[in-house]
């Protein structure tokens, strides 16, 4: 059954990848971690009424997640498919998450299914071959490679991906919106809610600039959001929810981050 | 407080506040705080401008920071304070660029309340003032805090008040109608008419701890502060105490001051009692330009070639390890378990810029080379030192640009930006001046950036023999003006006894090229 997903379209990217499902092209989303990614593929997947299975590469995702593997079950050799294969035979929708956080192996074994056959060869189970059912459709999302653990993806495989949606955190007007949606937002708290996403966008400059180590998401604004509606005090929360994780890198880009926040919120 | 520790967070702090990520801080002594936004620059005073304990001195250098900050954001031209024009323009300006800042930047009223209760004790008395400027200082004070300190005579202080209603009704429809500073400009020469004085006359500038001494009376800093506080509509009678205590006090400030003194007395001497004493010198200049030797398209191509240094993690077959590899074992492998290593890098490399004069014409691009080389390090989180030697006066000096263990960041640029190409080039004494910091530090790598002319070869090829054997892997890179004077210097390089070299001729080459060098 599948669940209402809240997503708020503030780029009309729902009705690029309506497009990109008509023309029958994979999508490649690109943006920062925390911008709502995983959630609009999840509200598109529910608006086209399909099954969505999901992929999270990391350095710990094998070929054999993918493809599938040899099994032995009451003294008889069989195959079990992986989510790669299953997902071309059902036809749904398949989310490759962080592509570019997988291992060279596994994007060769991708590059394989998402060319223009959609066709897999399994090596793995004599050389059967997997074509892809005619409503197979994939969605990748990517996060820049100033993150850590990411590469570049091979020109070869960026090219099975022809539409490319950038995604990034949203004008403060539509992130206000987006924080009401996870939590009511009472109107006397606006104003600092509306502080804090002032913070926010300070702070993922300064990271965009490498000034700072951490850029925080849409994640610490509607944390903020929801710590306020329990009555913290607005300097407070904003200590916890951006400041403390910034103590890791020392002292002193802590008291950077506090000084930004002393000087936007009155205590 | 040290200040190339202030210049790092002013830095940052101007970059949030004025929203302009490129603003350039310099601090020198003496001088009023000025932003100047068609440069994208904001020059502020030493700590001791201020007057008060460091503590106070601090808060008072954060605010004058922070209007900086405002008038680059709001302000499209900031006047000269020495003449009774510019003087009136920026005043006026403050209050503007006060009121809108304050709608973004709330948290700065208590430290604005903090700094204008000093400001009005140390302005000056208007009976002690003599001039046709005391009209204008006059027309300040009264404009700025509705009062006068002292006395005007005759119809002085008419004139003051009608300039200083006049004033407020400009800021007033400015505000409401998001007019800028020409708009305001345009209305300076009627108020000059109203103040009856001359447009160009001399506005003397004081340093604020000159007028009032090193201290600041306490109750008279109370008093002033609970004045303020009572003439505000924001605080109740009844927090008027409390308020202006946690005023007084500072203590939203009051933390990140005790780190950034903490920082400033972290030594780069490494327990060296005297750094002059070994023959080497740190450039003390933090009033100029560093980003005229970032060259961003070179420093993001270094970044990109390093950035398979940075993918962080590799997996590793062996006969033991956390993870089965069924695959593998199917397959008769002799090593069927699978382990994630975090790829870290452990080098520690040390960098050496020759700037002598051999390299004056190709001067700039070595800086360039030098930076990106950095920035690209610093990106990976490899620990690095970078040195360079010159000539000054005669004297040979070994620089320090960046310690081990400091942070990179504009401030070793700035370092390295104000050395001027000069001289001879003495490697081999170079050499022989860094070999008690590098035995305690042990680079894995050293870098030498050098068109392999030293003035004595012979000296050289034996120091880095002797760096060799250390176990210091020696590397030299050199730029030249063009493809024959790179082979060169790639000659000289390889005679030299470098284990390994790069010459180049074009920047853009190096990037791709360098980290074959650096690969131990």
């Amino acid at each position: 059954m599948m669940l209402e997903v809240n997503y708020i379209d503030w780029n009309n990217a729902l009705s690029i990848l309506s497009k990109a499902f008509e023309t029958k092209l994979f999508v490649l989303i690109i943006g920062p971690k925390g911008t709502g990614k995983t959630t609009l593929v999840r509200k598109f997947a529910s608006h086209m009424k399909k099954d969505l299975y999901s992929v999270n590469f990391s350095l710990r995702t094998r070929e054999s997640h993918l493809i599938g593997t040899k099994t032995l079950e009451k003294g008889e050799v069989s195959f079990v498919e992986g989510i790669l294969v299953k997902s071309m035979r059902d036809g749904n929708m398949l989310y490759l998450d962080e592509l570019n956080a997988a291992e060279a192996d596994v994007l060769l074994r991708l590059d394989e299914a998402l060319d223009d056959r959609r066709q897999l060869v399994l090596k793995e189970a004599e050389g059967q071959i997997v074509n892809a059912a005619a409503d197979w459709f994939v969605i990748a999302t990517i996060n820049p490679l100033s993150h850590v653990g990411t590469k570049e993806l091979p020109p070869q495989l960026l090219s099975r991906f022809p539409f490319r949606l950038k995604l990034e955190y949203p004008p403060e007007d539509i992130e206000l919106q987006i924080i009401n949606q996870h939590t009511s937002v009472d109107s006397s708290k606006i104003d600092e809610v509306k502080r804090s996403i002032k913070l926010a966008k300070s702070l993922r400059e300064a990271a965009a600039l490498e000034e700072l180590y951490y850029s925080p998401s849409l994640r610490e604004t509607i944390a903020f959001a929801k710590l306020i509606g329990k009555g913290v005090a607005s300097k407070q929360a904003a200590e916890i929810v951006y400041a403390n994780v910034y103590d890791q890198w020392g002292e002193v880009e802590y008291q950077k981050v506090m000084d930004m926040i002393t000087s936007i919120f009155d205590s | 407080m040290r200040n190339d520790v202030l210049l790092d967070i002013a830095t940052f702090l101007a970059r949030r506040w004025s929203g302009n990520s490129r603003i350039v801080i310099s601090i020198m002594r003496d001088i009023i705080p000025t932003a100047r936004p068609e440069k994208g620059q904001i020059v502020l005073p030493i700590i001791d401008y201020f007057p008060g304990t460091d503590f106070q001195k601090y808060r008072q250098w954060r605010v004058a920071l922070w209007y900086e900050s405002m008038r680059i954001m709001h302000s499209s031209k900031v006047l000269s304070y020495d003449h009774a024009y510019g003087f009136l323009l920026n005043t006026i300006e403050k209050k503007r660029i006060e009121f809108l800042g304050l709608l973004q930047w709330q948290g700065m009223v208590k430290e604005i309340i903090f700094n204008e209760s000093i400001f009005w004790l140390s302005c000056p008395l208007l009976n002690s003032l003599y001039g046709r400027h005391k009209v204008v200082e006059a027309f300040s004070q009264y404009f700025l805090t509705g009062y006068i300190k002292g006395e005007l005579f005759g119809s002085e202080f008419e004139r003051v008040k009608a300039s200083a209603e006049f004033a407020n009704s400009l800021v007033d429809q400015a505000i409401k109608n998001n007019y800028g500073t020409d708009w305001i400009e345009r209305h300076i020469p009627k108020l000059i008419k109203m103040l009856e004085i001359d447009p160009l006359v001399s506005i003397p500038i004081i340093a604020p701890r000159t007028r009032i001494g090193l201290s600041i009376n306490r109750s008279d800093l109370l008093k002033q502060i609970e004045n303020l506080l009572s003439t505000s509509t924001k605080y109740k009678p009844d927090e008027i105490d409390s308020t202006t205590k946690k005023v007084a006090e500072g203590n939203d400030v009051l933390n990140e001051f005790k780190t950034l003194l903490n920082e400033s007395t972290k030594t780069e001497n490494k327990g060296y009692e005297s750094l002059e004493n070994l023959g080497l010198s740190i450039p003390k200049r933090l009033d100029l330009d560093e980003t005229q030797i970032y060259d961003m398209d070179l420093i993001e191509r270094t970044k990109a070639a390093f950035r398979d240094w940075k993918s962080g993690w590799v997996e590793l077959h062996d006969k033991t390890g956390e993870e089965f590899d069924s695959e593998s074992y199917a397959e008769m492998l002799a090593k069927p378990f699978l382990t994630d290593v975090k790829l870290s890098i452990r080098t520690k490399v040390a960098i050496l810029l020759d700037h002598s004069s051999s390299i004056e014409d190709v001067e700039l691009e070595y800086k360039q080379a030098t930076i990106a080389l950095c920035e690209a390090l610093y990106h990976l989180g490899v620990k690095f030192a970078v040195y360079a030697f010159s000539t000054e006066a005669r004297q040979v000096k070994c620089w320090i640009i960046k310690p081990l263990n400091i942070k990179w960041s504009t401030i070793s640029a700035r370092r390295l930006a104000q050395i001027k190409a000069s001289g001879g080039t003495p490697l081999a004494e170079i050499y022989g001046l860094l070999l008690p910091i590098t035995k305690s530090f042990k680079p894995e790598i050293m870098v030498t950036l050098t068109d392999g002319e030293p003035s004595d070869s012979s000296a050289v090829r034996e120091m880095v023999l002797s760096y060799r054997k250390m176990g210091i892997n020696m590397v030299g890179l050199g730029v030249g003006r063009n493809l024959n004077d790179s082979v060169g210097i790639a000659h000289n390089l390889k005679y030299l006894n470098y284990q390994k070299t790069l010459a180049v001729s074009r920047l853009q080459d190096i990037p791709k090229k360098v980290i074959n060098l650096l690969r131990v």
